[in-house]
């Protein structure tokens, strides 16, 4: 008798905790369902219709695959979504290569040196982006910016930076390396720190050189590090928008639009079609998704197994 | 057991969502059970930034009408059509707008306003121009807004520079000003030449903000039309002239372009003296772009034949279909008072820098000669295109048509891609 109460009496247990753990779950989830995945299903809905501000009122119907298709026939899409590419493809690596290096630089230094530079580099991520962007635009500014003043001082001519259709991509990717090293910089620092001191302490009493204790030692350590900062910064390249709105507004001539601006234009800004915007939407969460797996799969889960 | 969980708590949620919208349906309900009807009121600071003027408007209404409460919220241009398109789209629109035709004749035309078609017929024996009618009119014929002013837009030019390149003789400054292409030209070259600013004028094309502006200086160049014959969006031949001959004038420097500028930018560099010229002058602008430093002249755009066609602004008010009789009928009262109370209504034109579209109010401007010119100009008044459908989706497609030509794509290449676009 004793021994069939005894699993009754943990299941029931068992169901309490249970209970207890959703129920403090439930706020997070209220906001998680009502804030995030409704709006993505509502989202993913409304791509396959023609819904729009000027059909809002009327209703929408459904087009199937009709937004997708008219995506890849738009110009100005397919030239935003290079762009978009063009941004994570030089980003990605070098703020990752960049934040490790700095990380490298500074893990080993006196606390308060340490924390001199991690505020610097941390600055631009809290300042607002807004002001950031201010402040670069004036300093890139043709006529009176910063940088044409130093170099008129020097004899130079001023340059057209986000006025040219070659330069201004690279203002864009500039601004956006200086707001994501921080917190890649303050993790490789935190990482970097809890390496086993006694490995390395090892690899060094056996004759390993300093490059051979970082890649054989170090690197694996903080492999789960660097697939985070991997994957979060490509999320954030592939969703760079406000820089350019404030900045560029997308041009010269498109040469700054990325699928998040293209996506806001069209659903805010000119024809106001929901329908097709969402369309670019689920696109962009797709190639997201699938960056991030290979991003797993390349660096084995952020293991070194 | 954790799946059993999962499902109910879905359900929960599904209810709690399901909860959350349904308690927005009984608010459409303006009248409040003391028998007030609360009304909201978003306002572009038409009536000056920060001037307090829209609240004072509310209290002096209020204070007459004591079963309206007016709620006041100023939104600025730079977010302020993202706002309002994210709350008419989630039924969370205000009852009353003042802004221009443009949104709101496209808001009209999605459905989403009231009709104040009697309030016009009772303002058509006292309109100053018959054509600020058709600014008001929707697709279906119906008139959305209720026009309380208007005025043109132009040029600006910084005297003091023109003086100093000896470019001042190529500006009428007798009579109403009209001016030519040529003369236009030969002033951009006398002021490059002369090197007295950085640029003599910067042709913006970074953004749709103020791009009436450009548009009026390409089409009055050669007199062409954004608007063609058959009523399409069209840069034709002599839209296609002057594209060429502002090329040619970037190509010399007697002109730049502002890749990443909107209008707000290059009257900030008229403002600090950095070019000589704005393409974006009104009477609004030159308040908030004042400088002491130097005198600003008020110019029309230069045209080929010297007769000018301006671009102009109306200001107004529509009231949004919220579904409450009790609210339509109080927005309806409020905008009648603000537009034409005997007291507050000649006021409020005040306040927005621009002439009156009630003839009854006559010269509000009695002794101010820079008003008196403008009020001059509105004979000037090209065909109003900003309510024609695709208005919006043309935009984009002509700062980048300009962005375009400046980079070197032939002029009649970047006009076909426009044209074609804009008529998609």
């Amino acid at each position: 008798m004793a021994t069939s109460k005894a699993p009754a009496r943990s299941q029931i247990l068992q169901r309490r905790e249970t209970l207890v753990s959703y129920l403090f779950l439930l706020p997070a989830l209220f906001f998680f369902v009502g804030f995030v995945l409704t709006p993505m299903f509502m989202g993913l809905v409304t791509s396959f219709t023609d819904s729009s501000f000027a059909n809002a009122a009327t209703g929408s119907k459904f087009v199937f695959l009709d937004n997708y298709i008219r995506l890849f026939k738009d110009p100005i899409f397919r030239k935003s979504a290079w762009n978009t590419l063009v941004i994570v493809v030089v980003s990605v690596p070098a703020v990752t290569a960049f934040s490790l290096w700095v990380g490298s630089a500074i893990y080993k230094m006196k606390s308060g040196v340490r924390s001199f530079f991690r505020c610097v580099f941390y600055l631009p991520v809290v300042t607002g982006s807004v002001a950031v962007v201010v402040v670069w635009k004036w300093m890139f500014d043709k006529y009176n910016g910063l940088f044409n003043y130093v170099i008129r001082a020097f004899g130079g001519e001023g340059l057209p930076w986000t006025e040219s259709q070659t330069m201004a991509l690279w203002c864009i990717i500039l601004i956006l390396f200086t707001t994501s090293i921080g917190q890649p910089i303050v993790l490789y620092v935190s990482a970097l720190g809890n390496v086993d001191s006694s490995l390395v302490e090892a690899a060094q009493v056996d004759g390993a050189t300093d490059l051979q204790v970082f890649w054989k030692i170090k690197w694996p350590s903080i492999m789960p590090t660097t697939l985070y900062v991997a994957v979060i910064t490509t999320i954030n390249s592939f969703q760079c928008f406000a820089l350019i709105q404030l900045l560029t507004s997308g041009g010269p001539n498109y040469s700054t639009s990325t699928i998040m601006y293209y996506l806001y234009e069209i659903a805010f800004r000119t024809t106001k079609e929901f329908g097709y915007a969402d369309a670019m939407g689920v696109i962009l969460a797709l190639v997201i998704a699938l960056f991030s797996a290979l991003q797993f799969k390349v660096m084995n889960g952020g293991t070194t197994e | 057991m954790k799946r059993f969980f999962a499902l109910a708590l879905a359900l929960c949620m599904t209810f709690a969502l399901a909860a959350c919208g349904s308690t927005s349906t009984p608010a459409s309900s303006g009248e409040s059970t003391d028998g007030v009807t609360e009304i909201t009121w978003w306002a572009f600071p038409t009536f000056g930034v920060d001037s307090g003027y829209e609240q004072e408007l509310a209290d002096a209404f209020m204070a007459q009408h004591n079963d309206i409460k007016v709620n006041v919220e100023i939104i600025d241009f730079t977010s302020g059509a993202d706002a309002l398109t994210s709350a008419i789209t989630a039924g969370t629109a205000p009852d009353i707008l003042f802004d221009a035709p443009g949104r709101i004749i496209e808001y009209g035309n999605a459905g989403n306003l009231v009709a104040l078609d009697d309030m016009i017929e009772e303002l058509k024996s006292d309109l100053a121009s018959e054509s600020l009618l058709e600014t008001c009119m929707g697709a279906d014929g119906s008139y959305y807004m209720y026009p309380i002013s208007s005025s043109p837009f132009y040029m600006g030019l910084n005297k003091e520079m023109l003086e100093e390149a000896d470019a001042l003789q190529y500006v009428n400054l007798e009579g109403d000003r009209i001016w030519t292409t040529e003369n236009f030209v030969k002033m951009c070259e006398a002021l490059r030449d002369a090197g007295v600013c950085q640029t003599p004028g910067i042709v913006y094309c970074g953004g749709q903000g103020g791009d009436q502006g450009t548009r009026a200086l390409v089409n009055n160049l050669y007199s062409s039309s954004i608007v063609g014959e058959d009523g399409s969006w069209t840069v034709d031949a002599n839209g296609v002239k002057a594209l060429e001959l502002l090329k040619t004038m970037y190509d010399s420097k007697a002109l730049d372009a502002g890749f990443s500028m909107a209008a707000a930018d290059e009257l900030q560099q008229f403002q600090q003296e950095t070019c000589a010229m704005t393409f974006c002058w009104g009477t609004s602008n030159a308040n908030s772009y004042a400088s002491e430093d130097y005198t600003q002249i008020s110019v029309p755009f230069p045209s080929d034949d010297g007769v000018p066609e301006l671009e102009y602004l109306v200001n107004g008010f529509c009231v949004f279909d919220n579904g409450d009789d009790a609210k339509t009928a109080a927005s309806k009262e409020f905008i009648k008072f603000i537009c034409d109370d005997a007291e507050w209504g000649p006021k409020s034109v005040v306040q927005t820098g621009a002439f009156p579209v009630r003839a009854s109010y006559g010269n509000l401007y009695e002794g101010n000669e820079e008003m008196s010119l403008l009020a001059s100009w509105t004979q000037y008044y090209g065909p109003y295109y900003n309510t024609k459908e695709g208005f919006a989706a043309m935009r984009p497609l002509w700062f980048n048509m300009l962005q375009q030509v400046f980079n070197g794509t032939p002029a009649q290449e970047a006009a076909d891609a426009f044209n074609t676009g804009a008529n998609a």
